[in-house]
């Protein structure tokens, strides 16, 4: 393999291509990695609560859920998601997109469900104990008291989460859903540049991530900031 | 008047039963300091008296009126017998507004300013307008020597001013009575003084006050009446003189003998 023009080749390529790695591969990677976050956090949240509920009936089977999704990779929840359930549910019909959403955001619900519960259960049970004991009702503490202090664990590792699903996006390149991954393969085999190809993809994936997983390093630096300047104003409580 | 009543309290963890049948009655105005080893059962007792823990059996009456909704065997056979009326659910947040708590943890609210964490109850619960609140809050942070961090976080406090806020947090509701868990227990030791000087005014004040401590000077002191909880259980009470003078129980001549 002569590796000398790979300069050349790259600087050809993204003149050639450019629009269509960022234009068309990135926006819907990013796109997949929005819809997948979103709707998984709003189905993790539901699924968090099913999973602090004080029925069996309702923890079990959510907990059933939460460990089958954790416990099988991604991909082949993506295979299960785009060639048995459309089988299994003909009358729903979505694109090849929408079912690869559909997986990410089943697969994202379980982790930010976990991501939730245990930023809910981080919070001192004592803060519950002191706004009970003051009267309010257990919805009250929730919004009052534990949600605004668990929302400060919960969001980093949200970003984290953001950043997991980004890049598993790639794998919905298995079925050419139009994605960054999708554009490598379809480049490489007009141009049969793939070393080169490969490089540019990998340099637009670390664009994306190495920002945000600065933006979420500060944040949680911040947060344990202000955690220390409380440890430090208790004393030293023997 | 009597103001709290517990008949026959239990409380049991798993298979360890801390609290076997506790009577008691703390009258309006009294002041009553409970003593004891640690496991004993004490905080347990004080925490029932709030529901913060449900006693499995056992009454508790708050100004008369019961508020466990436990039911004796005879109760159960009278209801289904249709002898007497389901007694309604009572309404535990209610109850407890009426029942401030101050805990060994201090817990005040960290993402709540000072000033926000004695206004929240009363601005929630009590439909309290904005400007009252603040008002009250100056009024009850003046009264404990914190008026000047009434725009402070918590975090910056120590923890002699967290756990003063905390007690005047639980004012804020206007309780009935206030409940003390080993309130000076995580205190630096020269941060006790201050904190046991609100309370010891708070008591003079005629607030019916519950305090479990291990401060023998301060409940000496303080108290009406010193209640020591072994074993799940009063073993012995009685005005503070003859409770640490004359000692009668083995286990209190015991434990008294350890701590003084």
């Amino acid at each position: 393999m002569d590796f000398s023009n790979i300069g050349n080749n790259i600087i050809k390529l993204m003149t050639q291509y450019w629009k269509v790695f960022l234009l068309d591969g990135l926006s819907h990677t990013l796109l997949l990695t929005l819809i997948a976050v979103f709707f998984g956090v709003a189905l993790g949240s539901l699924v968090a609560m099913c999973k602090m509920s004080r029925f069996w009936f309702i923890r079990f089977p959510i907990s059933v859920y939460i460990e089958v999704i954790r416990g099988t990779p991604i991909l082949l929840q993506l295979y299960v998601f785009y060639f048995m359930i459309p089988q299994m549910l003909p009358f729903l019909r979505l694109s090849p997109f929408m079912w690869v959403a559909v997986a990410l955001c089943i697969n994202s619900s379980a982790y930010v469900s976990e991501v939730i519960r245990s930023g809910i259960q981080a919070v001192d049970q004592g803060q519950t104990e002191a706004a009970r004991s003051l009267g309010l009702s257990a919805g009250q503490t929730m919004r009052k008291i534990v949600m605004p202090q668990a929302i400060k664990n919960i969001l980093p590792a949200l970003g984290n989460e953001f950043i997991m699903i980004l890049k598993e996006t790639s794998l919905a390149s298995t079925f050419f859903v139009g994605d960054l991954m999708t554009k490598y393969l379809e480049i490489k085999g007009a141009t049969y540049l793939g070393f080169e190809c490969l490089i540019i993809v990998g340099c637009i994936y670390l664009c994306v991530t190495f920002p945000l997983s600065k933006l979420v390093e500060s944040f949680e630096r911040k947060m344990s900031g202000k955690a220390g300047a409380k440890k430090a104003g208790t004393g030293g409580a023997v | 008047m009597e103001l709290i009543k517990t008949v026959n309290l239990h409380k049991r963890f798993g298979n360890l039963t801390v609290l076997k049948g506790v009577t008691e009655t703390i009258h309006q105005g009294e002041v009553v300091t409970i003593i004891g080893p640690s496991g004993g059962g004490k905080s347990t007792f004080l925490r029932c008296l709030n529901l913060l823990e449900q006693p499995e059996e056992g009454k508790i009456f708050f100004n008369g009126r019961e508020i466990t909704g436990n039911l004796t065997k005879e109760e159960k056979q009278a209801i289904r017998n249709r002898q007497m009326p389901k007694p309604p659910k009572v309404n535990i947040d209610l109850h407890r507004q009426k029942m401030g708590m101050v805990f060994q943890q201090f817990n005040v609210f960290p993402h709540l300013t000072v000033a926000e964490n004695i206004m929240l109850a009363p601005k929630l619960l009590k439909g309290m307008s904005e400007a009252d609140a603040q008002i009250l809050a100056r009024d009850l942070l003046a009264r404990v020597g914190l008026l000047d961090k009434y725009h402070e976080m918590p975090g910056n406090l120590s923890g002699g001013q967290k756990q003063r806020l905390a007690i005047v947090r639980a004012m804020a509701v206007e309780p009935e009575v206030m409940l003390f868990d080993e309130p000076t227990s995580a205190l630096d030791p020269e941060m006790v003084g201050e904190v046991l000087d609100v309370i010891k005014a708070l008591a003079k004040s005629g607030m019916t006050c519950v305090i479990v401590t291990h401060e023998m000077g301060f409940a000496r002191e303080v108290s009406d009446r010193v209640l020591f909880i072994a074993d799940g259980n009063i073993l012995e009470q009685g005005p503070p003189a003859e409770f640490f003078d004359h000692p009668r129980h083995p286990r209190l001549q015991d434990f008294l003998k350890k701590v003084l």
